[in-house]
């Protein structure tokens, strides 16, 4: 990818993260916004960006960096257009970890933490699944024991939430839709670790990734071990999306569709079509975010359900152009 | 082809004179529902899903599926003929004796069955049509109410006081419960009224609504809700929205509370600042019952301490 388009998509993030900050139920202007950042002036604005708008629009484009890395990379390594994290089972996992607390009626903080121990939970099973039928290192079997332990955490979530009353269904079900609504500067930071780690070693085995589409044999003859590789990108790209996932709940379509406009907009290796993806992915989630925020005062939207609003027609448009 | 389209068109025909014949039909009913309600029958009552109750056969095993009418029945004496309830039901104590057969929405018909019950409440909302339909489909009488006002209490209880042959009892009951509210009601109209936040969940953030009994009881109570111009019982609020309203008050568990008063986000509000968060009895939170009048004074106490009611 050429410079400018590193520096447009740069841009387009620091835009995004301006406006998602500045709108809102209450229209803060730019001298507003400078001064909740260094925190003099009036309290109001300075509580607003600093404690609301910040740590929220921040986690959002930590959430849409860490799905659009995870997606770019899993979709090279199983070469398959339509991987996407939630994929390995994570969503269902994560959901199922996450119902089970709230039908339990556990402290409303560690709902996230049952969630990212129900996505590990669900990778692992799926992975297990996948290497009991024999096929450790294929794409295809793990992606297939994927949507079996996805099916598998449906039906938990449906027994749990039988007999649960209307307000843990609501939600349960708004978890399920995605949401930094609830974003805190401990979760910012969490995740900030764990997205740089995660996409770094990602962009590490760009390389790989690369030599992997010219087949197995042939990656193999270059001395790649593609067993290794696939799993190694499997469980960095699902550790990732269960941290995106604890902090955000299931935020939809970006895995899937982010990797795709990279790869349009002219991004050909691994390590350039993760980066890209990561950026375009961040800026995405916090347009999302913003929408979900404005679109219907005083409710807020489910920031899955924006973002797969947003996803579907721009991915019917691609399918048009790739048939 | 040509006969095929000649059918699908001598059927969308067919379909078309049913539904001539439907609106025949439709009319009929709402004519005959309007002239039923211009000239209103002493033997016969209509409930919310528009079903007629029968008056005269006493019900003597009833099954109640939502905890506001179990204390209904319970007020007005009806206790002892209580056979099954829902299993949110708590209060009266004596009803934790009784059958649970479930959850009182969506509910599980055979286990009603399985009572033996003559009259089964049920909320009349759609999700319980199919299972009303069904009860009186085995011969089983239901009576379907929306029990979400102070209104509803009334009503709902004169309905049961006719239905088991006892509207002394009913009137009693509604009489000492909304004198009770009328007396709150006055006496805190000259104080000043708060603003208050009364959240029902927390993520998402759910507010009480305007269409909510609670909207109610907190005017009665002498507060104002920030939320009471949205129109659903538990409507979906944003954190910023909330922020800008700027409530005096936050009524919530005292689980919560604790909680609120650390998080740095709520720290935000003013009232969490001044920590003006007001531990609330759940029990009045449970619906518009005949306890409402015991509801409306306990909250008035929270919410003017200084004043004796």
């Amino acid at each position: 990818m050429r410079f400018s388009r590193w520096t447009l998509l740069w841009l387009a993030l620091g835009i995004a993260i301006i406006a998602g900050v500045m709108i809102g139920t209450m229209r803060l202007s730019l001298a507003d916004l400078v001064h909740g950042v260094i925190g003099v002036g009036e309290p109001m604005p300075i509580a607003v960006v600093r404690t609301l708008r910040l740590p929220r629009v921040l986690l959002a484009a930590l959430v849409g960096a860490g799905l659009g890395a995870a997606g770019a990379a899993l979709q090279g390594a199983t070469r398959n257009r339509l991987a996407e994290p939630y994929l390995l089972g994570i969503s269902g996992g994560a959901a199922v970890g996450a119902v089970l607390a709230t039908a339990l009626h556990t402290p409303i903080a560690l709902v996230p933490v049952a969630g990212f121990v129900g996505a590990l939970v669900a990778v692992a099973l799926t992975l297990l699944v996948a290497r009991a039928s024999g096929g450790r290192g294929d794409a295809r079997v793990v992606l297939m024991a994927g949507v079996v332990v996805g099916a598998f955490a449906n039906s938990v979530i449906m027994v749990a939430l039988a007999n649960a009353d209307a307000s843990a269904v609501r939600g349960a079900l708004w978890w399920m839709m995605g949401s930094v609504a609830e974003a805190s500067w401990t979760q910012v930071r969490v995740l900030a670790i764990f997205v740089a780690i995660g996409i770094g070693a990602l962009i590490a085995f760009g390389r790989a990734i690369d030599v992997l589409a010219l087949g197995d044999d042939t990656a193999a003859g270059l001395g790649i071990d593609v067993a290794r590789v696939t799993l190694g990108v499997y469980v960095v790209g699902a550790l990732l999306a269960a941290g995106t996932v604890s902090a955000a709940g299931l935020v939809g379509f970006v895995g899937l569709l982010v990797p795709h406009l990279v790869r349009l907009a002219g991004a050909r290796t691994h390590r350039a079509i993760i980066g890209a993806a990561a950026l375009a992915g961040a800026s995405l989630v916090v347009c999302a975010d913003l929408i979900a925020r404005v679109a219907m005062p005083p409710a807020e939207l489910p920031l899955g359900a924006v973002t797969a609003l947003i996803g579907v027609p721009f991915f019917l448009a691609l399918l048009r152009r790739l048939a | 082809m040509f006969f095929i389209r000649r059918k699908e068109r001598l059927s969308s025909r067919l379909h078309r004179a049913n539904r001539i014949r439907l609106v025949a039909v439709c009319s009929l009913v709402i004519a005959s529902a309007c002239a039923r309600e211009a000239a209103p029958k002493q033997s016969a009552i209509t409930d919310d899903f528009g079903d007629t109750l029968v008056i005269g056969a006493s019900p003597k095993r009833i099954v109640t599926l939502i905890p506001t009418t179990t204390e209904i029945l319970y007020a007005i004496g009806a206790g002892p003929r209580v056979v099954g309830r829902t299993m949110y039901d708590v209060s009266p104590k004596e009803v934790l004796a009784v059958q649970d057969v479930g959850n009182g929405m969506r509910p599980n018909v055979e286990a009603i069955l399985s009572t033996h019950p003559d009259l089964v409440v049920l909320y009349a909302s759609t999700e319980n049509r199919d299972a009303a339909h069904r009860l009186r489909a085995s011969g089983v009488a239901t009576a379907a109410y929306r029990t979400d006002h102070i209104s509803d209490m009334a009503r709902v209880t004169r309905v049961f006081g006719r239905l088991i042959g006892d509207t002394a009892a009913a009137e009693r009951t509604v009489d000492s419960a909304l004198a009770t509210v009328d007396r709150v009601r006055k006496q805190t109209a000259t104080l000043p009224h708060p603003k208050v936040f009364w959240p029902l969940w927390e993520s998402p953030l759910l507010s009480v609504g305007g269409g909510s009994f609670l909207d109610e009881l907190l005017v009665i109570a002498g507060a104002q809700n920030i939320f009471s111009e949205l129109p659903q019982p538990s409507p979906q609020v944003t954190f910023e929205e909330l922020l800008h309203r700027d409530p005096d008050l936050i009524l919530t568990g005292e689980v919560t509370r604790a909680r609120l008063l650390l998080d740095p986000r709520w720290r935000t509000l003013r009232a969490v600042q001044a920590d003006r968060i007001l531990v609330v009895d759940s029990t009045i939170m449970k619906g518009p019952s005949a306890r409402i009048g015991a509801s409306a004074v306990l909250l008035a106490r929270l919410l003017h301490p200084g004043v004796k009611f």
